[in-house]
């Protein structure tokens, strides 16, 4: 070999030597830069990378009942998500034998998901079982894209449905969300019910969790062993006044009827049980709704939606009657021993009618005996001095017309005219006493709920007491501890134990001797009730029934109201009786009363003519 | 015979470190806390990879007792078996996520797109000897050495290959350049690479590389006509690289380069592993998380990290220590080997070495360069540490016919 040669080589071993150095500089130069200076920048991001901040729902808070049986409870279910843009299509069928659906489905199931969005999660399949859950939980790492996620829904596990009273959940609207700083995109949020009122309370605090996870996003267990993660508070418990086994038999003899009822604890105002009829099913819109049944709740002819209990108006017919008598008695137009005559009508203009038979009438006799000529002639007088206003004011100290404050959504004042409503109604001076006559026996413009009813009926049955209507007595908080709602209890001050004497006693004889008695009759128990029904232009009359027990010593107060069922003593009065048996009794021996009350139908003419059509 | 004191047990330890390292990286990547959601071949790398070492060392040490000629005798016979194999394997071989690389014998699957790297050098090495002859008039030589290296080339690009069919593309030049092609020819081989790049990163820069490297051609060269070639090819390789950008690439391949150039444009996607990559080696700091403690390894942030991301479970897990000894123990190879190559007499000897320094520093080059994002991502395996059987056999063979070749340098020459 020659020297030039080899000179040669060696100036270009030279340069091979050169691009080596300069090759390891380069990369030498880098990891100094990545390792050294850029540290701060890395570190970071690579702890953001194996670390998930998730939010944890905290459990609902459960509702119970006076006696603590729980009403609501939470159930887990179990939800399968999607991430498309990440799911691998050739997993489709993977996927579809550990979800045991069918794969066209699965498939329509993504691209639903697709058309939604490619990088945001949506379900793929809500409340499957556990065994699928856990089969897709462990082949995560197959799956990429696939998600799961726990979450809950309202489970009832009584016999109770209480749909309007405990109402149901859903997605938080955009308003909603936009009004609150707690709730998120998806929460589910009380839409009805105490559910909606006491959504603050049940809803408790939500907590947060760092989870290590890798690429694929699976959870690997909890960053620093859960050092920095704070717990969810769970919600709180409601301790509701209801009565599960009153409330369910309520909800089963109001089964097939329309109307509401309240049954109410005359000394604190408690709901005993109320049930608006129909109801609906609250366990179809708890979890996944069902949107057909959705569709027909809301378009159903009977409303099963509204809440009639607390929000109908409906004239009270002769259960105004026991009220009227003790207004009377209060602005003196009558005295214990006033008598009237009735010859079968009133007349004042024209005749206005009365069924009781023809004859004298003391206020005792007219209650008891539902005479409405009595109450035609106290209302002339009230209308004729010009004393509209007077009793006005003195009914709604009762509680019937203004709002009673329940802790429910959707309550509805109920009507007592004064004389700024007939001046609103009829134009100024365009009204006279004709037509304030009606007013006296609970017809015509007068109207009120369930609700309103009950509220007064307690005041008779509490010797003169003012009570809130309420749902919940004390929240319980996670830790224990205990806070009481205080619902307003007060004398009605110008009511005179004289004047609830009487109406008691009336009341009483109009269940001995009035045409309430065959089915609101209960053997050793006393009761003071009255029957009304109110005239109904559009259809079958709607049945009243008001009652408190025992009568001398009340437990319960209720009222009823059913909706295009004819008389009250037939409709409303055999529900209240059988309810208030069972409340003070535990059980109910009258079987036959019963059987009338579950084979009884109301003629309720808009579902029948929507049939038709 | 030769002593042994004169057998270069440096390279051997070195060669020892770098599949320790490799070793402990392929268990941590796939033994981890989380290896549970690898599927179950992957799970079983480590072991794998043990007994190719072992397989590996039989061969390195009995490749010493073959007489050097031997390689250089029956290069072409080798080179022609490689070949037949590679075609077997387009049509016979296993297909493994998108190339058809592999051929199974038995139990055991050779990629033999690998072993052809080998007898390419040898093959090509055989025919140069003697023929140091080229010049920028004569460039037949050089044109049937090119023919050598295409072969393969086209075949591994039939395997869908690309990423090894480029080592073979970046040896070609250091071959030609040492068997004599002129300087400014080799630069203008190695131009288009460099100008590419550059005009990827920003097209002012390409034209700048291009101009350079004009005036570093014209004051090597001295050649009116090589100067403009030189210059035409450069504006051509910028207006290619531009254009194939912006208009001929499909997007999955613009994103890929886009990734490179800028992965934050999109983090989730073709910036994904660009930006998992740096993460993991620069959140590693000076000591590293530890082993078994990269979070970004452990959590299976990047994809292959036995093979191609590598030397990010290194870098995250041992940190700037970790990789700088990594680098450092390649440096330490590769000037020695090339101390080696200048220590023969032997042209073929000389040839061999120098070719199978530049096949490892390839493969050192791209590899790290895509795990710190200097270069585009281009998945090949780093020699001695990635996993892969073949590969770690067929570097080994290359590096013991180097240590055959150096401790026979004295009498190899006698041969000739």
């Amino acid at each position: 070999m020659s020297n030039r040669q080899n000179e040669k080589s060696q100036t270009a071993i030279r340069v091979l030597q050169g691009i080596v150095i300069l090759g390891f500089l380069v990369m030498f130069g880098r990891i100094v830069q990545l390792q050294i200076i850029d540290y701060e920048t890395y570190s970071p991001l690579s702890m953001q990378n194996s670390l998930r901040m998730e939010r944890v729902k905290p459990a609902r808070g459960l509702i119970y009942d006076r006696k603590g049986t729980i009403m609501v409870e939470n159930q887990p279910i179990y939800t399968i998500t999607i991430t498309p843009a990440k799911f691998n299509s050739h997993k489709v069928s993977t996927l579809s034998t550990l979800l045991q659906i069918d794969e066209e489905l699965v498939i329509q199931r993504i691209r639903e998901a697709q058309n939604y969005s490619w990088h945001r999660t949506s379900r793929l399949f809500t409340e499957v079982s556990f065994e699928v859950f856990s089969a897709i939980q462990e082949n995560l790492w197959q799956l990429p894209g696939i998600g799961h996620t726990i979450e809950s829904k309202r489970h009832y596990p009584t016999d109770v449905n209480a749909s309007h009273l405990f109402g149901y959940l859903r997605e938080a609207s955009l308003e909603e969300l936009e009004a609150s700083d707690y709730i998120r995109l998806g929460d589910y949020i009380g839409k009805s019910g105490v559910e909606r009122i006491y959504e603050s309370y049940l809803r408790g605090e939500r907590g947060t969790e760092y989870i290590r996870v890798n690429a694929y996003g699976q959870a690997l267990g909890l960053y620093n062993d859960g050092a920095l993660d704070i717990p969810p508070v769970k919600g709180s418990d409601l301790i509701t006044t209801l009565d599960a086994d009153i409330q369910a038999l309520a909800e089963k003899l109001m089964l097939n009827k329309q109307g509401g009822l309240v049954a109410i604890d005359p000394h604190t105002g408690g709901i005993i049980a109320m049930v608006s009829a129909p109801q609906y099913d609250l366990s179809k819109l708890s979890g996944r709704i069902d949107a057909n049944y959705w569709r027909e709740l809301n378009t159903n002819p009977s409303r099963p939606l509204f809440n009639r209990a607390i929000s109908a108006r409906q004239p009270p017919g002769s259960t105004f009657k026991p009220f009227m008598g003790i207004i009377g008695l209060q602005m003196g137009l009558i005295t214990p021993q006033t008598q009237v005559y009735n010859p079968g009508f009133y007349f004042r203009g024209r005749r206005y009618g009365d069924l009781a038979d023809p004859g004298n009438y003391n206020l005792d006799r007219a209650i008891a005996k539902s005479s409405n000529t009595y109450f035609f002639w106290m209302m002339d007088r009230i209308a004729s001095r010009g004393q509209l206003n007077t009793w006005s004011s003195l009914i709604q100290d009762f509680g019937m017309g203004p709002l009673n404050y329940i802790d429910l959504p959707f309550e509805r004042s109920g009507i007592i005219p004064d004389s700024t409503y007939m001046n609103r109604t009829f134009g100024e001076r365009r009204w006279g006493i004709g037509d304030l006559m009606s007013l006296g026996v609970g017809q015509g413009m007068v109207s009120v709920s369930p609700l309103q009813m009950a509220v007064a009926t307690a005041s008779l049955a509490n010797g003169g007491y003012r009570v809130q209507p309420h749902i919940v007595s004390a929240v319980k908080e996670p830790n224990g501890e205990i806070s009481y709602t205080n619902p307003v209890f007060e004398k009605i001050e110008w009511i005179q134990p004289d004047y609830l004497r009487l109406i008691n006693q009336a009341m009483m004889n109009a269940l001995m001797e009035g045409g309430s008695r065959y089915y609101g009759y209960i053997p050793g128990i006393p009761i003071a009730g009255k029957t009304g029904t109110a005239q109904n232009p559009h259809g079958e009359n709607h049945g009243w029934f008001i009652a408190y027990a025992p009568a001398d010593n009340p437990q319960i107060a209720i009222a009823v109201l059913m909706e295009n069922s004819g008389f009250g003593s037939v409709s409303a009065t055999p529900i209240a009786s059988l309810i208030i048996e069972k409340y003070l009794t535990g059980e109910i021996k009258r079987e036959h009363i019963y059987n009338h009350v579950m084979n009884f139908r109301p003629q309720i003419p808009l579902a029948r003519s929507v049939e038709n059509e | 015979m030769n002593d042994k004191r004169e057998f270069s047990w440096i390279v051997i330890f070195i060669w020892a470190g770098l599949f320790s390292i490799g070793l402990i990286a392929i268990y941590s990547a796939t033994q981890g806390p989380v290896s549970q959601f690898l599927p179950s071949f992957i799970q079983d790398n480590f072991y794998r990879q043990t007994l190719w070492i072992a397989l590996s060392i039989v061969a390195l040490v009995s490749i010493q007792f073959i007489s050097p000629r031997i390689f250089q005798e029956g290069a072409y016979f080798f080179y022609a078996i490689s070949i037949l194999l590679m075609i077997i394997t387009i049509f016979f071989g296993v297909e493994v996520s998108g190339s058809k690389s592999w051929l199974r014998i038995g139990p055991i699957n050779f990629q033999t797109g690998e072993i052809t790297k080998l007898t390419t050098i040898l093959a090509a090495a055989s025919y140069l000897t003697g023929r140091r002859n080229i010049t920028s008039e004569n460039l037949k030589t050089a044109f049937v050495t090119v023919m050598i290296f295409a072969v393969p080339v086209v075949l591994l690009l039939l395997q869908n290959e690309a990423g090894v069919a480029i080592v073979y593309i970046g040896i070609l030049p250091v071959v030609l350049f040492w068997s004599g092609l002129p300087y400014g020819i080799s630069l203008l081989m190695v131009a288009p690479a460099l100008i590419g790049y550059f005009t990827v990163l920003n097209w002012k820069w390409g034209i700048l590389a291009a101009i350079i490297i004009t005036i570093v051609i014209f004051f090597l060269q001295r050649r009116t006509w090589l100067t403009v070639t030189s210059l035409v090819f450069g504006a051509l390789v910028i207006i290619g690289t531009e254009v194939a950008l912006h208009h001929v690439l499909q997007p999955h391949q613009r994103a890929r380069i886009e990734a490179f150039t800028n992965p934050q444009l999109d983090p989730l996607g073709s910036g994904w592993n660009v930006l998992q990559a740096k993460t993991a080696i620069g959140s590693g700091g000076l000591q590293g998380k530890g082993f078994m403690e990269g979070t970004q390894t452990q959590l299976r942030f990047l994809p292959e990290q036995w093979t191609d991301f590598i030397f990010c479970v290194v870098g995250e897990e041992f940190g700037f220590i970790g990789s700088s000894i990594v680098l450092l123990l390649y440096i330490f190879l590769f000037l020695k080997l090339l101390n080696m190559a200048s220590n023969q007499k032997h042209p073929f000897a000389q040839l061999v070495i120098v070719s199978v320094t530049f096949v490892y520093f390839v493969h050192f080059l791209i590899n790290i360069g895509s795990a710190t994002a200097v270069l585009p991502i281009i998945g090949i395996p780093l020699p001695f540490i990635s996993y892969g059987g073949t590969a770690f056999l067929t570097n080994t063979i290359m590096l013991a016919i180097c240590l055959n070749l150096d401790f026979n340098k004295r009498t190899f020459s006698i041969y000739r």
